[in-house]
């Protein structure tokens, strides 16, 4: 079922490569057409999953990377839309691809134990599916961030001068990118732990048992709230932006898709809701 | 039917004539009136910049026109025609089409691929149409030559990247800052390219301009002419705190900032960036200060080689513009060559409608015992078949190759139908807006269909 807007996505890769190598106007408004597609596709996949198991598809890790795929999908457009810059498109969009390729392989469909029938539940995948997306939109714009930040330093202006926006503006949405994740991360994490103190003494779960600060999933991801929240303070404290909080907002990104997807399947014991 | 182009340009002249004709001293306006007074031109616009002063006219007649403007352009500039003369270039016909396409696509600019140039034909058409010195010709001429500019421009990479010094480093500053509006920039020294480039800053609304130089008074000067501020010598090291565009021009035999100056300034100010460009020779920075973390330095070789570059790049395109400026051309003559067959085309019309009427009123008396209904049938029937005989020779007058197979279509027509009274007839009888004794009779349909 996770198909179709897989193959979208595959259209809307090549284009946004093609529209970055030849910047012609009709291959960036075919791959902008096909992005918006896809993502309206992936909306009825979910959507058609959500009738089928009765409850939105985020349990299990599977589901997670779905619906993170379609959040970032979102989170990418209305970047692409509200500042007409079509160049990190090169970037997003394979990220998306191949995570995607995981629900499209798999295609089933997590079953929800009845331990996860909570309104705690579904608001800390959502926040932490929304702070996912919005990290990995900060780590795009900061690697164009460094990329472009080279060129200028090695006095030759190239492929990136050309297309990307001026530093300022990279180092800014970053800043902002950033600043909105943290919040939801933020958010998603204490939903959590307030949820795990209401189940936890009556659960039988063995997993639920299994959620404390030793879980790897449970550890790293607070690394991350580290990182992000250093990253904050740095910029607001000693004036850390620029290539400093590039380089932390990459950093973050990179351990949370560690921690996503492979410690999500095979690292942890508390967070496997397959 | 002809098109007609005179002119001169940095090719062809040097700047001291190219001033001697500039047709802004006397006004366009001026110009245009006295060219259309000039035997055979029918519709004409001017186009005056810097580099180039021409004459589009369009004309139904095609000899004397090209020597009547050579005249008219010594006349009017008070310059000998034997001075002038090995200077200008005259263009008939689809080269006339051509030159200015090329000019609109910025391919014939002394930069090539520069912007303004557009605007600035557009300017000139404007003066033109509004004072009703043009009609279809030029109309559509110069309209086809906007739109050539547009996908030029739009379409090939002729107009990308900076090609002066100066503006290169802007561009470099906009794509380190985004928009340098309220940005705060020091210039030290003098000299024409700070001087250039601080205008260049100020015409960015940068926020504040600093000026320094050794003597405070040339500081004062150039801050006054820029609308910036003059900073004492001594004060420079402090002002890098603040600042974050910095320009140094000045011909100092040492360093005049060096790697730890620029590091230390850089603390305070933390992430936020420092764009130097350094075009004092020998150099004013010392160059390992690029090393600084956000110190972006540029030194004149590095910003000539960006400009080597991008002016590289746009030779690349040209050929793709050349195409361009091709197909449209093509199409223009098309159009153009159709528009000579209309006044033969509308005097086939018209006789063979004359004919039709002339045989329905000789047979009105037979006619009348038909009801209304039938008779208006037949009225119908016979413009039908009118029209459908027609519908062929129009196309194939309309598509005819070049202007001396519409003048023996025309010929042939003629001779075959007697239409050469009917021909002069349908001319006579076209309005002309611009009314003048001597040029009354030249007026074709065609030009204000």
């Amino acid at each position: 079922m996770n198909a179709p807007p897989l193959a979208l996505y595959l259209v809307a890769g090549v284009a946004y490569a093609v529209h970055f190598g030849t910047r012609s106007a009709s291959s960036g408004r075919i791959a902008t057409v096909s992005l918006v597609f896809g993502v309206l596709v992936h909306t009825f996949v979910i959507g058609m999953q959500t009738m089928q198991v009765g409850h939105v598809p985020l349990v299990g890790t599977t589901g997670a990377i779905s619906a993170f795929v379609w959040f970032l999908g979102l989170a990418y457009l209305y970047t692409e839309m509200t500042t007409d810059e079509r160049a990190m498109g090169i970037f997003i969009v394979p990220l998306m691809i191949f995570l995607q390729l995981i629900p499209a392989i798999s295609n089933s469909v997590a079953t929800r134990p009845p331990v996860l029938e909570s309104r705690w539940f579904e608001i800390h995948v959502f926040s932490l599916l929304v702070a996912y997306a919005t990290f990995a939109l900060a780590c795009v714009i900061s690697v164009t961030y460094v990329l472009l930040f080279k060129e200028l330093k090695a006095k030759h202006p190239g492929v990136f001068y050309a297309r990307l926006p001026s530093l300022q503006v990279l180092d800014t949405m970053n800043g902002r990118a950033v600043t909105f994740g943290w919040v939801f991360l933020t958010l998603g994490l204490a939903v959590g732990a307030i949820w795990l103190i209401q189940v936890q003494p009556g659960a039988a779960d063995p997993r639920v048992q299994a959620m404390s600060l030793l879980d790897p999933k449970i550890f790293i991801v607070l690394l991350c709230w580290v990182v992000y929240t250093f990253s904050l303070y740095a910029r607001r404290s000693f004036g850390w932006g620029g290539r400093r909080a590039a380089w932390l907002s990459t950093v973050g990104f990179a351990i949370l898709m560690l921690n996503f997807v492979p410690i999500g399947y095979f690292g942890t014991s508390s967070h496997n809701f397959y | 039917m002809h098109l007609f182009l005179l002119g001169a340009s940095h090719h062809s002249a040097p700047v001291e004539l190219r001033e001697r004709i500039d047709f802004a001293r006397r006004g366009t306006p001026e110009a245009l009136a006295e060219i259309v007074e000039v035997a055979g031109v029918s519709e004409a616009v001017v186009l005056s910049t810097c580099n180039r002063a021409e004459i589009y006219a369009h004309s139904e007649v095609l000899e004397p026109v090209g020597e009547a403007l050579a005249g008219f352009m010594s006349a009017f500039h008070d310059v000998p025609e034997p001075e002038l003369a090995p200077h200008l270039y005259r263009r008939q016909g689809a080269d006339a089409a051509r030159h200015l396409f090329r000019v609109v696509a910025g391919l014939d600019s002394l930069v090539v691929g520069e912007p303004q140039i557009l605007g600035q034909v557009k300017d000139a058409f404007a003066v033109a149409s509004e004072r009703g010195f043009t009609g279809a010709a030029l109309n559509r001429l110069f309209h086809t030559s906007f739109t050539v500019g547009k996908r030029v421009r739009n379409e090939t990479g002729l107009g990308e990247g900076a090609v002066s010094v100066s503006y290169a480093a802007i561009s470099l500053a906009r794509k380190i800052f985004g928009e340098l509006e309220g940005r705060r920039a020091l210039v030290v020294g003098a000299g024409e390219m700070a001087e250039l480039t601080a205008t260049h800053l100020r015409s960015q609304n940068v926020g504040r301009i600093g000026v320094a130089n050794r003597s405070a008074g040339r500081a004062a000067t150039l801050a006054a002419k820029v609308d910036g501020v003059a900073v004492p010598w001594g004060e420079i090291t402090t002002e890098l705190t603040t600042t974050d565009i910095v320009l140094t021009a000045t011909g100092a035999p040492r360093w005049l900032l060096t790697r730890s100056q620029v590091a230390e300034a850089m603390q305070p100010r933390r992430d936020r960036p420092l764009f130097m460009i350094d075009i004092g020779l020998p150099r004013d920075v010392e160059p390992s200060a690029s090393d600084v973390e956000q110190v972006f330095l540029y030194n004149i070789d590095d910003l000539q080689s960006i400009v080597r570059e991008n002016l590289a790049r746009r030779q690349t395109q040209v050929d793709r513009a050349e195409l361009m400026v091709r197909e449209e051309v093509d199409g223009f003559m098309r159009w153009l060559r159709s528009r000579g067959a209309v006044p033969t085309v509308v005097a086939l019309r018209r006789h063979f409608e004359r004919t039709r009427q002339q045989e329905l009123e000789r047979l009105k008396p037979k006619l009348a015992s038909l009801p209304a209904s039938a008779r208006a049938r037949v009225d119908e029937v016979t413009r039908l078949l009118v029209e459908k005989l027609l519908s062929s020779p129009t196309e194939q007058l309309k598509a005819a190759p070049d202007e001396e197979a519409v003048a023996a279509d025309a010929d042939t027509l003629g001779r075959l139908f007697g239409l050469g009274e009917h021909a002069d007839a349908a001319r006579r009888r076209a309005p002309r807006h611009r009314e003048s004794a001597g040029t009354a009779e030249r007026a074709s349909a065609v030009r204000n269909r």
